[in-house]
Formats: structure tokens, sequence, C-alpha cells
């Protein structure tokens, strides 16, 4: 069992039987071996079900919006990614700092389950794809660090290489590619769900008066639906990738949402989401020396 | 038995797409699923498909009837179904035994769903054995067989360098008879299934949940759910549908569409009033329906152990591990 | 009827009446100024205006060539609903759902309950049994509104059915109002006031008053067997099939609306 499984129910154990936290959110294993789960402890003697190891792909910070009503504190484990989700839950006013425990663990990667299928452990299994270029391994937010930092590495990823593809593309071109991976949706809405971006009490497309967007699965709507989620989360989204992983028919998410993230590093500065809970995100603002080239 | 070489499937195919709309199993941008032939298509047979074969009989969307008003005047008109004949192929045990299940749901009971009887009325349907079992698969545990598929007119084993075939209905012999020409005789046998890495006991199970409404893990196994319908889309057996329409100016039409019961507005009443306000009255109810409801209405059980909920659910909801928590549960 | 149970038949809104500032009563025919289906007490009907949506209601009552629905505007359709006027067509299709158990209720004392829109199925039933009085017993009809604009069917309570043979009609209100003479109690209690004796019950009405009523019988020492109610659930197909409004392993379209509390209590508590 590695170190960082053992601090993890070390420091469970410690806040769950002294009475300093009600919960502890992480993750344990699931099934076949290459899933892991996450897991919900309130009692002492249950953290030995606490793991970290390379498939612990969930982000726990979208778990906080269903725990308002808890009484006491949260504690939670998170990786880089999932600490910004923490910061802007926060930003968001959906979650009070106070209340949570964060326990940060610095992410070596992790690997993809879907190239895991089939294979035995011990086996080679290709890097996540959510996890090629990631910039923020450290988590941003923490009250306890498990483990030593880790570096940063300079990588590319097939996610920027479709970008690029798509970005030499001419617009009809880029239109095609778009409509076939839309075409696929089947508005499970597995990507909204998991999302930490997507914090809205009601959802537009859960809405029925008026009803922006029916349950009827045809090209128009997906794409309305894709296009729609994506200008909302644009300047929240965290890049933890969760939308794409959890995407049953492997519509490459982030390339649209990281499409979006440089847009709006070129218009307004870089401001990566989720770094610092003061700030107010780029389109949550303006600024008189806002760029206007299209008034 | 007859059989043909491996190598001469897709003129099989070919030649039967010329007298039926055949489906059968393609990888499409990497996700598996039942298609209409392709020549220049490979088939997909290695492990079961992604999306089930569902939507050839129950379409995720579907136009019902078209309408049109004209001041305070209504017109409406039904759509024709075009009652082609068809053939599924490569179905498998488990999605065959859905096949049985939604044949159930929408073909009896006082009322016989005329949409989906059109289609599978004319449609006959040719298994294929797996020899394969995936991590996921489990469809052993739910008392199924895979080497043979329930209610198929031809069942198609793997017999190595060839496909083999045997009828199990008049009309499966009629397709067998139809295309002779292609097949030999053989006396290969079929290739048995590995063993299965994922086991799960039923035994009791309907009965016991018919107890445990109010037991305290429901509470505890939903937490984790996120209320998205990947699932119930996935899952071959699942058949909720919303009605609906679409208008524009003073044309449209209705139609009928998958739903989940996941989504928190499914039970919302005009009104408010809901009566499965949280995630744990809905993956409650999901389970229930899929291992005691459904039992107690139909005589059978609603999940078939394709898997695909456990090997996709992005927070790894597993239902062999809701089962096996029922197993241990402590009920009165 | 159509041959295919999820497609309407063209109807016509013949007549309405205004019951209440949120209730309308609207008789529908079919474009041939027939009756759609010839329904039984307690069964319901999916009246559907297409550009704006389709709902499940209770059939109040009927004629020889019409159907009665009493509509409560709560939402999208039945506001557009409230909007339209005598002649507008419409979609209708039915009779969905089991009715009321009109032989296990021949020959009985029999009282029915209802609160609010909550009258609208039991009246139909209330109708059946007046037209053939012969085959019933005593009768009495409780019931309750949150204030005298908001009974319905007024006609029937004050008119009506006072003047029926060996049937008692006691209509309340919530609270005190200028002009009422009548009695003011919420339903539950004035059921409990008027002290019955344990016979066969038919009730309806809001979720909340139809849990207080049912105490209150069980208090009253009333047989769960002879208790018999009507649910509501949001439903899409009316046919048992698209899953919705399930209670267990019964569908509320399919084998109810109408259940007897013995049946209920069987069921999971989830409606």
């Amino acid at each position: 069992m590695n170190e960082i499984t053992q601090k993890m129910r070390e420091t469970a154990r410690g806040l769950l039987n002294s009475g300093q936290v009600a919960l502890v959110l992480g993750w344990e294993k699931g099934y076949p071996w290459y899933k892991s789960a996450p897991a919900f402890i309130d009692r002492g003697e249950d953290v030995d079900r606490l793991v970290f190891d390379e498939f612990c792909h969930n982000n726990l910070s979208k778990y906080l919006l269903d725990l308002v009503a808890v009484e006491g504190r949260i504690a939670l484990f998170v990786k880089g990614c999932d600490s910004r989700g923490i910061n802007r839950l926060i930003q968001d006013n959906q979650v009070k700092r106070e209340q949570l425990y964060i326990i940060g663990i610095p992410c070596p990667g992790l690997k993809d389950p879907d190239d895991a299928a089939g294979k035995k452990q011990g086996d080679e299994i290709k890097d996540a794809a959510k996890c090629q270029d990631c910039r923020y391994p450290n988590p941003v937010v923490y009250d306890l660090l498990l483990g030593e930092k880790v570096p940063v590495a300079k990588r590319s990823s097939e996610t920027q290489a479709l970008i690029e593809r798509l970005e030499k593309m001419k617009p009809d071109e880029r239109y095609e590619f778009w409509a076939e991976q839309f075409s696929r949706c089947l508005r499970c809405y597995a990507c909204r769900n998991i999302c930490p971006a997507c914090n809205c009490r009601e959802c537009v497309f859960d809405r029925a008066t008026p009803e922006w967007l029916g349950k009827a699965n045809n090209l128009i709507e997906n794409q309305f639906m894709h296009l729609t989620r994506a200008i909302h989360v644009a300047g929240r989204c965290i890049e933890c990738g969760e939308c794409e992983r959890a995407c049953p028919v492997n519509i490459p998410l982030m390339a649209l949402n990281r499409k979006l993230i440089n847009d709006i590093e070129e218009l307004f500065g870089e401001e990566p989401a989720g770094l610092d809970p003061e700030k107010k995100t780029p389109l949550g603002r303006f600024e008189l020396d806002d760029p206007e080239k299209f008034m | 038995m007859l059989a043909i070489d491996k190598k001469r499937l897709n003129e099989l195919l070919r030649n039967m797409s010329r007298d039926f709309r055949v489906y059968a199993p393609y990888l499409e941008n990497g996700t598996g699923k039942f298609a209409p032939y392709r020549e220049d298509r490979e088939l997909y047979l290695e492990m079961n498909t992604l999306l089930p074969p569902k939507d050839i009989f129950f379409p995720q969307t579907e136009k019902m009837y078209r309408f049109r008003t004209a001041g305070s005047a209504l017109e409406i008109e039904e759509i024709e179904d075009k009652k082609e004949k068809q053939v599924i192929f490569g179905i498998r045990s488990c999605d065959a035994f859905s096949i049985d299940c939604l044949d159930k749901v929408f073909l009896s009971r006082g009322y016989e769903d005329a949409f989906y009887k059109n289609k599978r009325e004319n449609t006959l349907l040719v298994g294929l054995a797996c020899t394969a079992a995936g991590d996921t698969c489990f469809c052993r545990s739910m008392g199924l067989n895979p080497q043979e598929a329930v209610g198929v007119d031809l069942q198609v084993l793997d017999l190595g360098e060839e496909w083999g075939f045997e009828a199990r209905t008049a009309a499966g012999e009629g397709l067998l008879a139809r295309y002779r020409d292609l097949l030999r005789e053989t006396d290969a046998a079929p290739i048995p299934t590995q063993e299965f890495k994922l086991k799960v006991d039923v035994e009791g199970v309907p009965e016991k949940l018919s107890r445990m409404f109010d037991h305290p893990m429901w509470e505890e196994i939903s937490r984790k759910c996120l209320g998205c319908a990947l699932c119930t889309y996935l899952c071959p057996t699942c058949h909720c549908f919303d009605v609906s329409g679409k208008v524009k100016g003073e044309e449209g039409y209705r139609f009928r569409c998958w739903d989940s019961c996941m989504f928190s507005e499914y039970t919302r009443m005009a009104g408010g009033h809901n009566p499965r306000p949280t995630k744990k009255e809905r993956v409650r109810n999901r389970f229930m329906h899929k291992l005691c409801y459904f039992v107690e209405r139909y005589g059978q059980l609603l999940c078939t152990g394709c898997g695909r909920c456990l090997a996709k659910c992005p927070v790894n909801m597993d239902i062999t591990a809701v089962i096996r928590k029922i197993k241990e549960a402590e009920v009165e | 009827m159509n041959a295919n149970p999820l497609v309407p038949i063209r109807g016509r809104i013949i007549k309405i009446v205004q019951e209440t500032p949120d209730v309308k009563t609207f008789h529908v025919s079919t474009v041939d100024g027939e009756k759609p289906f010839a329904p039984k007490p307690g069964q319901l009907a999916m009246l559907s205006l297409p550009q704006t949506g389709e709902a499940m209601f209770s059939i109040t009552s009927q004629g020889p060539n019409h159907l009665e629905l009493a509509i409560k505007e709560v939402g999208q359709l039945t506001g557009a609903l409230h909007q339209v006027e005598e002649g507008q067509e419409c979609g209708i299709r039915g009779p969905y759902g089991n009715g009321f158990p009109l032989d296990y209720l021949k020959g009985k004392d029999l009282l029915f309950i209802g609160g609010g829109i909550g009258l609208a199925p039991v009246r139909s039933l209330i109708n059946y049994c007046i037209e053939h009085r012969a085959d019933f017993g005593k009768m009495h009809v409780v019931y309750g509104a949150r204030s005298v604009a908001d009974l319905v069917f007024k006609e029937d309570l004050f008119e009506n059915w006072p003047k029926v043979e060996n049937m008692e009609v006691y209509t309340t209100i919530d609270r005190p109002e200028e002009g009422w003479t009548g009695h003011v109690a919420f339903v539950p209690a004035y059921v409990e006031e008027l002290a019955f004796k344990p016979m066969t019950t038919v009730t309806c009405g809001p979720p909340i008053m139809i849990k207080f009523v049912l105490q209150a019988l069980a208090r009253m020492g009333f047989n769960d067997a002879d208790v018999i109610t009507t649910l509501e659930m949001r439903m899409k197909c009316g046919i048992g099939k698209c899953g919705r409004c399930n209670i267990g392993s019964l569908y509320v379209c399919l084998d109810g609306p109408v259940f007897t509390l013995e049946q209920l209590k069987k069921l999971p508590p989830e409606y």
C-alpha cells in the first residue's frame, strides 16, 4: 500500500475520531481493478476503505453542493485540479471555506481506465488524456498537504494537438468535425453533472417553463446543449477534464473547453480559474479597457 | 451444423441486405453500436457494443403524429410506419434477453405499443454466442447462457475458423434455406465461453428487496450518484420515455423520446409536488425496479448482466456491489 | 378510439363552465358531436392542445354526447386550456385507469369525502350512484374547500344532491367568511366531528388532506379494505409503459388510479 494511502487513512481516522469533522470525502477501490470511486466516510472504523492510486479521477469538490445541510465540518482529499474546484465553489458562494478541511495530494498524473480495460495489473497503461499537459498538479488551497509537491512537467497533449488541428481547418471543416462528435451525444448529462463549474441550482436544460431544451436527441439540440454549456462554463472551467472522462461516447469536450480558455487568455490575459477565490472570473467582471473589437 | 468461413461473413450479410434491412455491430468513432449494414465497414465482433440494440425497436427519438392548427381547428395526421423487414445480426445473450423484457413491457398488459410492435414483428433476431467474458460481464449470474440467446430466430456459434448456425424458429430455418448456397456442413465444435471474472449471487434478492424500502443502505449508496442518465441510456432494458412536441408556427409533431428516472424532475408534478425529491429516492427506485418491481410484475429480472452501467458509470456505481449489499443487509 | 393508444382523436371543447376562479369544467365531444368513449366512473382521459402539451385528467361526468373534465389551472397546459374559448379543437384519448370498484360498492352505505378539486373524480361515482340509486345504500358526501369561491360543482352541492333520496351533503370551508352560514372546519376534522360509523368510503383531495383523512378514518375504526382513494401522479403515456407513474410495481395510470388503503399499505410510500 502506498505512502499516500496510509497517510490518508491516518489523517481521516484522526479527524473523525476526534470529532473535528463530520464527514470525509475520498476515494475507494471499485470494480474492475482500474476503477476508483468516490467514498463518503463518516466513521473512524471505515477509513481503511480510502485509497489513492492512479485511477482516482473523481473531482470530489462537486459533492460539496449536495452537502450544504451537513452539520459540522467536511474533510475532503483533493488533487491539484480538484482544489481549483473548491476555490470556484467558494467564489460562487456555494460553499464556505470555514466548513471545509482540505487535504491536498500532489498528483503525479493519473492513468486512462479505458486503456486498462482487458489488461492485467502491472501492464503498461496510457496516461489519462486530461492529465497530459496539466499545469496545476499541486493543490492550490489546502489545510494539510500529504506528500511532497510535484514538479510541473511541460508535456504536449492530445487535446492541444486536436485544437491545433482544428484551428488549421476551414470553418466548414470544423463544423463537420464537431457535428460528427455531437451526433454521437446521448444527452445523458454526465458531463454537466460531474462538472464543478456547473453549479446552477436549476440548470437551464432542466427548465420546463420555458422549455429551452427538451429531451429529443438530434444534432441541432445536441449542438445547442454543448455549445451553451461550453459558453456558460467559459472562464470558470478548472480543466479537471472530468467531463471528457465521463462521456461514454468519447466526445473530446476538453478540446472545446480548452479552446475557450485559450481564447479568454488571448482576450483578457492569463487567468486560470480557481486559483484565487478573491478574484472575480474574467467573464464575471468588466474592466474599462476590455477589448471591444466587435463594437 | 451449417457454417460459413469467417472471412466470408460479409458476403452473407451483403446478400441478406438485399432482402432485409440488416443491423450489425460496428465501431463508429470508437463507439460500438448496431448500425445498418455497410459493405465498406468492418464488423465489430470482438466484444459487445457499447450502445444496446434497444433503439432499433425503441428509437431514442420517435415522431408519433403530426398536427396542424388553424384558429381553433386542429388536424391530426398519423405517421405511417414503413414496416420494413429487418434482421438484427449479432445480438448477444444479454441483449436478446433485454428484447424479451422490452417485449413484455411494450406488448403486454392491456395495451400493445403500436410503434414498438410494427418494428418488432417485422424483425428477425440472429444471436451471437460469446466466447470472451468481458471484465464487467455477468450474464451467467443473472441466469443467462452466453452461448444461447433467448428468443432469437437463429443462433451463431464461434467454431474457430467458421461461424456455425443453428436455427431456433421456423423463420430461422427460412433464413438458412435462403442463403444455403453460401454455407456448408461442418462438425467443428463451438468454442466454449471463458470463465467469468465477475460473479454475483441474486438468489432471494427480489423477495428480500420488497422488505427493504426503508433500509438505510439507500442513503449510503446514493451519495456518490451524479444523477445523470448514463446508466439508463446504456442499459439494454431501461425503457422510460417522455412524450413531448415540437411546434413551428401552425404546424408541429408530437414525439416520444428516452427519459431517465435518474433526472431530478422526472416525477415532479405540475404544482411542484415530487414523490422522489432527492437522489436517494431515485437511486432506490432504479434498483428496486430492476431487481424487485419488474420481477413482481413480469416474473423476471430487468437486469441482463451486460455490465455496461458499471463499466461506464463515472462514479463506478456497481449493481453487483449493490446486490451483494442487499444479500448482506440485515432486514426483518 | 384510435388503434394506436398513444395517438389521440380529434375532439372539440363544446362548453366551458367556470366553477371557481381557477377551476373550469370542459365539456368535450368528438368533432362529429359524439361522446369520444364511454368511461366508467373514476377513469381518466389524456387531453391535449398538441401545440402546448398533453396531460391526464379525471373524467368528472359524462352526457350522451360528451365527457366533462374539471381542470384546475396549475401549469402550462392547464394555463393554455383556461385561455381557450368554446369551439376549440383538441386531442383526446382514453379511457385510462381501473375506475371505481362498482360491484364492491353495490348495496352498501357510502361515504364520499372530497377536498378542493379532488371532488372531480369522486363526482363521477356519486352521479353514477344517483343514476342507479336503488343499487346503493345511504350516501353521505363531505366536501370542503379553502373558501366559498373555491367550492366546485356548487349546483350539485347545493341544489341537485340535497334533493336526492337518502343522501346527506355536508359542505365546509376552511375559514369563516362573511355571508357563509355553513360549517367551518378542515375536511378531516369535519369528518371526525360527524362521527360516521365505519362504512365504505371514497376519498380524494390534496395529498395533505388525504393523509389526515386516512388518519381520522383509522381512528374511527374504518376498515382498510373499505377505504378507497384515487391518486394523482405525473403521467405521460397513460398506458403503463413509460415508467413514470409507478408506485412500486404498479402503474397509477393502468393499475390505478383507484386503490384501497389495504392495497396502498402494501406499496412503497412513494406518492
